[in-house]
């Protein structure tokens, strides 16, 4: 695919990050993703489990189509992809210009192992004296202070700690291939100049920064410190803001006057941050909130001091747009008042230690012990709203992430210990929201045996012999309770993360009260800057699934501005084209072993293995390269290859996914095809074979003794014989591909579908738009308003101008769809019009939008007193003003009629944020009616937590109900009684009311034909089956078929545009290509063989397989096919071939390995 | 007479189990030298052929390992090749071989260090079940 001229720059390699990054290069920009830590993944990389499935899915969100174009491994590993760039330890700095025209600026922070060196040996790690809290396991254990940042990234270079590096050399002894340099240490050359009235202050700064091996002067005042400015220079400058006299402020604005560069970073009390920040607008670097202690200032100082040292490279990137997903932080549950004991009982953990204890890559290697003695858990604790729903610590909001993350904990802790372990989750409102969460709850209560307790904790207190935690709390009637538990966890809340006011800052973002970023109205992503996106935890935390939709939606946004700006048009690319009839050559085999120094001589006896490689005729030379990894010995195989002009090339050396990146460039450089070229790894030969310790002994030419060395080369030769055996078969034949209809057929015309089709036809490609109704707008021509106050009516109208205006729009209204067949890329989709005439579309991919809508209800005497209404009826009667808030007296609320209870268990999650929202207009309309909302779990999650407590505040009652015991609403003589339990009282309650709102929550628009017609799943409630909840949260599992609003699930009206700009976004992943492109490693069929048995279309798991009846053949899709090679494992004929991986290459390697 | 070395042949999923294969290297946790690593993408690609043909070639165990139930990246290859195995099981002592040299397991990508467990207790097991000897001659 020819590559774009747009260009974007996604902040943040977590999940949200890469899933926007993929988003926009699958769409053809190019993009440079950059994260500040040495890693992508973010938090996602400390989480091996994630629920429905317990496990991990994360690859399933790599590209489908052109899989050629990215890495086809592990999304744990790494991330691959032609038209992204990463850049890790990387900042942005600073962002000029407008949408379409952005230049920022990026800072990479370089490190002293050269990445493009190390081959993730570990030697040095092995030599390095200092031992360090290791991060990547949440501080749980230790590991030395050169160390791989995640044990399973690849590449994997390994990387020093400034802070604690003690700058020993013996790393640099022990690193084979030369890949650390230490600079000279010149600290005491960077001098810092501390300005503080407080004398205490002063010293115990100078004192720390003394002890880091700084040059260290202080000033008591702005005047003194401005007259030491002038005598000699500083490198950089801690200033305190409320100083007597000249004010920090001040002393900052006149040093700047003459001193332009000076590095300053204000020190302020809590009161004064604001002014920290203001300060930052002036040229401040930073701030640091007193009282801080040294493991906070030590860290900031060294960066700036590596900057200073040259150990950092600013680049000036131009982009049409940016997508910030710069991650959340969380709250220090040992700050303030820490109830609960953390970091003093040792056996009180966060939710994220615990991900790392259960954790097969974690400290305890994945088994559940108590940090106090090692000895097993039998018995933990999670207590819920650690940091949020809690006004003390001023998080008036709900983290939204930590019920369900709690549930699945306990459920792997039942899991993972063969049910040897009770668990019990305290807990306010169990938040089970999502799609598929209330019936996750229930398994883990009824299948798994999680306990889940509505209780208040009120102390934890540590046994000091035994280490158990003594656990009091508080039910909801007032009952005291005590139990004692082995492990506590405790669910911390987020908070912004580090240096989010600064991204504010430099990117003139809005943030909402909390410091979160805000979007918005009725976006997920949009900010109040053109062209700067929003996408993860940025903006409060989300579920997985939700993040991958807010990021696909942000992602769709920013293409937009990139495309208005001509980001589409073609940068020139030079294609490879494999010289023809290279499959008909012999194979003339070149291979080349490196020695990776002379690590490779040591162990093997290198004459024989060449000796033996060459008795086969095939191969045409071998010969051993030094160090293959460097830009030289790259250099030398590259004028080699020239040469010798072989036409297969195999490499052995280690890291072979890295060399796989390194294949294609290799490729292009010495004309040879990629597939042509095979990488074998020897080095997981060494670490079988080597004494780890023998590289840096004393004695470092030891040679093995003949025995192993006979051994290794052995083992070593089979190696590489597999790669033979591999390469000799390999097959360099143009990857085939199928023709695209550029154009969507989205069904449905409410606000999704309207979405959707806008945000494609803003691309330039026509989209056909079905209504069912006699007009476009769905559930927006009722609902007017939303809890946070903006008018769904002016949505509406401005959406229905646009779609009614926009050229590459044909709207059907009152048309239905007929029938519809094809797949990925073409379909055929028969319309009917009002005037019963069939018309055919065409369309490359479909997008479902049919929408919800209010359940249907027979409970409460619904239907049977004019009294007794729905919330949609409210709404409306609110509207139209039939209802009067002034003329009532008393409104009861019940929520989860019919829901989240057999058959219809699960939750519509917009239902509490309705009742609140008509509860809080008729309290603001007359401050004198009771309101009664009863309730089960109050789902007020993310930020809608703060009307839930305004409401509480304004004086409307919750009374928690339970399903064994419902509220009775009774009708006699046309009088309405209502009758419920309530716990905290302890009583049962009459009460007088004027109408009863039933929450009656949403059903789905979707008939099973329908669904059936499109090939798309329908889960049991009748909404569209999602491929993956998580990693393709709007794909079906039919290619091509996405769908997005209510049918997808329900949602708020921003989050089903969220929905709706993601399904458009991966609509665009297809439809921007005229191809769809198989990948090498893609089924065929070699007909000849073939007896139409027709077993390998059944057992193909995307459908990837029809049969031609007119030409009596099998035909494989290859835009579909994704090479699970399931159909050759089926076929009896040996006729269906996954090609990459043919029957004569396994059975040849088949024969190596046996040996 | 120096102990039995079994050969043992592997076919590792692409996406989970190869990764921890990778990981566990990387980790440079030690595992047996005797287990040869052949990548597959996919357990389900593994064609009962490739088993019998490393059996018959002289291998004393076969391990075929894969992404977790509900895990595959390929929606359920996975299931595919338990279904395979379970019935391969029933057939490999017609041919002479122990059914207990075959196994089957779920290795998700951060599992490293299972792996090795798994691979040492499979390689001292084969060790305990001896040579294995093919009562037929080649037959593919």
């Amino acid at each position: 695919m020819a590559p774009k001229n747009g260009k974007a720059l996604v902040v943040g390699a977590g999940i949200s990050g890469i899933r926007a990054a993929l988003d926009l290069a699958e769409y053809g920009y190019g993009v440079t993703l950059i994260d500040t830590s040495p890693n992508i993944g973010g938090i996602l990389s400390q989480l091996d489990y994630q629920f429905p499935t317990d496990s991990c899915g994360m690859c399933k969100m790599l590209p489908l189509f052109n899989r050629d174009e990215g890495s086809q491994y592990c999304l744990r590993k790494g991330l691959f992809h032609e038209n992204i760039e990463i850049l890790l330890s990387t900042d942005l700095i600073s962002v000029e210009g407008e949408a379409g025209q952005f230049k920022a600026t990026v800072r990479q922070h370089l490190n002293w192992v050269d990445p493009k060196l190390c081959t993730g040996c570990g030697y040095c790690a092995d030599v390095c004296p200092v031992d360090i809290p290791d991060k990547f396991n949440e501080n749980i254990g230790t590991h030395k202070a050169v160390y791989l940042p995640v044990p399973h990234a690849i590449p994997n270079p390994y990387i020093i700690d400034f802070a604690s590096c003690t700058r020993c050399g013996a790393c640099i002894k022990a690193c084979p291939t030369d890949a650390i340099k230490l600079p000279q240490d010149k600290r005491n050359s960077f001098h810092i100049l501390v300005v503080d009235d407080e004398l205490v202050m002063r010293d115990s700064l100078k004192e720390w920064l003394t002890e880091e091996r700084f040059s260290v002067d202080m000033a008591a005042s702005g005047s003194e410190a401005l007259d030491m400015l002038k005598a000699k220079p500083y490198d950089l400058m801690l200033l305190d803001i409320m100083m007597p006299g000249m004010d920090g402020v001040e002393v900052l604005q006149k040093a700047k006057e003459n001193f332009a560069d000076l590095n300053v970073i204000m020190m302020t009390a809590y009161a004064t941050v604001e002014t920290a920040v203001e300060a930052m607008k002036i040229g401040a670097m930073d701030y640091l909130v007193k009282p801080f202690d040294p493991d906070a200032l030590t860290p900031m100082i060294l960066r700036i001091f590596q900057d200073a040292d040259g150990a950092a490279e600013d680049r000036q990137i131009e982009v049409g747009a940016l997508v910030l997903c710069s991650g959340t932080g969380f709250f220090d549950p040992g700050s303030g008042k820490n109830p609960f004991g953390y970091k003093t009982y040792p056996n009180v953990v966060t939710s994220l230690e615990f991900e790392r204890m259960i954790s097969g890559t974690g400290p305890c290697q994945g088994k559940l012990l108590r940090p106090f003695d090692g000895k097993p858990v039998k018995k933990a604790a999670w207590i819920q709203c650690v940091g949020s729903r809690d006004l003390q610590t001023d998080a008036d909001f709900c983290t939204g992430i930590c019920c369900m993350f709690a549930i699945k904990e306990a459920v792997i802790a039942k899991k993972t210990s063969d049910q040897n372990i009770e668990t019990t989750i305290f807990y306010m409102d169990m938040r089970t929201y999502g799609k598929t969460f209330q019936r996750y709850r229930d398994q883990a209560k009824n299948i798994y045996g999680v306990n889940f307790a509505r209780e208040r904790i009120h102390s934890v207190i540590q046994d000091m012999a035994t280490g158990d935690l003594l656990i009091k709390s508080v039910d909801v009637s007032g009952n005291s309770k005590e139990d004692r538990f082995d492990l506590l966890v405790l669910a911390v809340g987020q908070r912004p993360a580090e240096g989010m006011s600064k991204l504010a800052e430099l990117a003139e973002l809005a943030l909402n009260e909390w410091g979160f970023g805000k979007t918005g109205p009725f976006s997920l992503a949009k900010t109040s800057r053109e062209g700067i996106l929003l996408g993860g935890s940025l903006t409060g935390h989300k579920d997985i699934g939700d993040l991958l939709i807010q990021a696909s939606s942000a992602a769709v946004n920013a293409s937009r501005f990139i495309h208005s700006k001509g980001g589409d048009l073609s940068t020139e690319h030079t294609l490879y084209h494999p010289p023809s009839g290279v499959m008909k050559e012999i194979p003339k085999i070149l291979i080349v072993i490196c020695t990776c120094g002379n690590r490779f001589l040591q162990l093997a006896d290198s004459d024989h293995i060449a000796g033996q490689l060459k008795a086969d005729p095939l191969i045409d030379k071998v010969v051993f390269s030094e160090k293959l990894c460097t830009d030289q010995g790259l250099g030398n195989l590259v004028e080699l290859v020239k040469e010798i002009t072989p036409n297969r090339l195999l490499i052995a050396a280690c890291l072979p996914y890295v060399y796989k990146l390194k294949a294609k460039k290799l490729g292009n450089e010495i004309g040879l095809d990629p597939a042509l070229i095979e990488i074998v790894d020897i080095n997981t030969g060494y670490s079988h074979l080597l004494n780890p310790n023998a590289c840096y002994e004393e004695n470092k030419t030891e040679i093995l003794d003949e025995e192993s060395s006979s051994a290794s080369t052995h083992h070593l030769l089979s190696i590489i014989e597999t790669g033979i055996a591999k390469l000799k078969w390999a097959d360099a034949s143009e990857t085939p591909k199928v023709s695209v209809c550029q154009k969507t057929l989205v069904v449905g015309g409410g606000i999704a579908g309207m979405t959707a089709a806008l945000a494609i036809a803003d691309h330039g490609f026509e989209v056909d738009l079905v209504e069912q109704s006699e007009q476009l707008g769905g559930n927006l021509n009722w609902l007017k308003r939303t809890l946070d106050g903006h008018s769904a009516n002016e949505l509406l109208k401005n959406t229905l101008e646009s779609v009614k205006k926009h050229p590459k729009i044909n709207i059907h209204t009152q048309s239905e769809v007929i029938n519809s067949a094809g797949e990925a890329g073409n379909f055929h989709t028969e319309v009917k019009d009002p005037q019963n005439q069939i018309h055919t579309i065409e369309h490359g991919v479909t997008i479902l939008a049919t929408g919800g809508s209010q359940a249907p209800t027979q409970s409460y005497c619904y239907g049977t007193n004019p009294a007794i209404i729905t919330q949609k009826e409210l709404e409306i009667k609110l509207s139209d003003n039939t209802i009067d808030p002034e003329k009532l007296h008393s409104v009861v609320m019940i929520q989860c009629v019919d829901s989240r209870e057999e058959p219809r268990n699960y939750c519509s999650r917009v239902c509490c944020a309705n009742a609140l929202k008509h509860a809080l207009c008729i309290k603001d309309k007359n401050p004198n009616v009771s309101i009664y909302i009863l309730y089960r779990d109050l789902m007020a999650y993310g930020f809608y937590e703060a009307y839930y407590t305004q409401a509480r505040k304004a004086g409307i009652v919750f009374i928690q109900y339970s399903t064994d015991d419902k509220p009775l609403v009774e009708i006699e003589n046309n009088e309405l009684s209502l009758s419920v339990f309530e716990p905290i009282l302890g009583k049962r309650l009459q009460i007088e009311t004027d109408i009863v709102v039933l929450a009656t929550g949403i059903v789905p628009n979707i008939s099973q034909n329908l669904a059936d017609m499109f090939g798309v799943s329908l889960d049991q409630d009748g909404f569209f089956q999602q491929a993956e909840s998580k990693w393709r949260p709007v794909d079906s599992l039919k290619e091509g078929v996405f769908a997005c609003g209510l049918v997808h699930s329900p949602r708020n009206i921003a989050e089903t545009i969220a929905t709706a700009e993601a399904a458009a976004q991966r609509a665009l992943g297809i439809i921007s290509h005229k191809y769809l492109t198989g990948s090498r490693i893609t089924a065929s069929v070699h007909h000849s063989n073939c007896a139409l048995c027709e077993q390998c279309i059944n057992a193909c798991p995307y459908g990837a397989r029809t049969v031609d009846y007119d030409n009596e053949r099998i035909f494989v899709n290859p835009g579909i096919c994704q090479g699970c090679g399931t159909c050759a494992a089926v076929c009896p004929n040996s006729a269906s071939v996954l090609d990459g991986f043919i029957k004569q290459q396994m059975l040849a390697i088949i024969d190596v390995a046996t040996g | 007479m120096s102990e039995f070395e079994p050969t043992i042949v592997a076919f590792f999923c692409n996406w989970c189990t190869f990764t921890a294969a990778d990981l566990a290297g990387t980790s440079r946790l030690s595992y047996p030298p005797n287990i040869k690593i052949i990548r597959v993408m996919c357990t389900g690609m593994v064609d009962p052929q490739y088993i019998i043909k490393a059996f018959l070639e002289g291998a004393d165990g076969v391990l075929v390992s894969g992404c977790h139930p509900g895990d595959c990246h390929y929606i359920n290859g996975n299931y595919k090749a338990r279904r395979r195995i379970k019935l391969l099981k029933e057939i490999l002592p017609q041919f002479g071989f122990d059914s207990k040299r075959l196994r089957l397991t779920w290795i998700g990508a951060s599992d490293g260090i299972r792996l090795a467990e798994i691979m040492r207790t499979l390689v001292s097991q084969i060790k305990e079940l001896g040579p294995s000897q093919s009562k037929l001659s080649m037959v593919i």
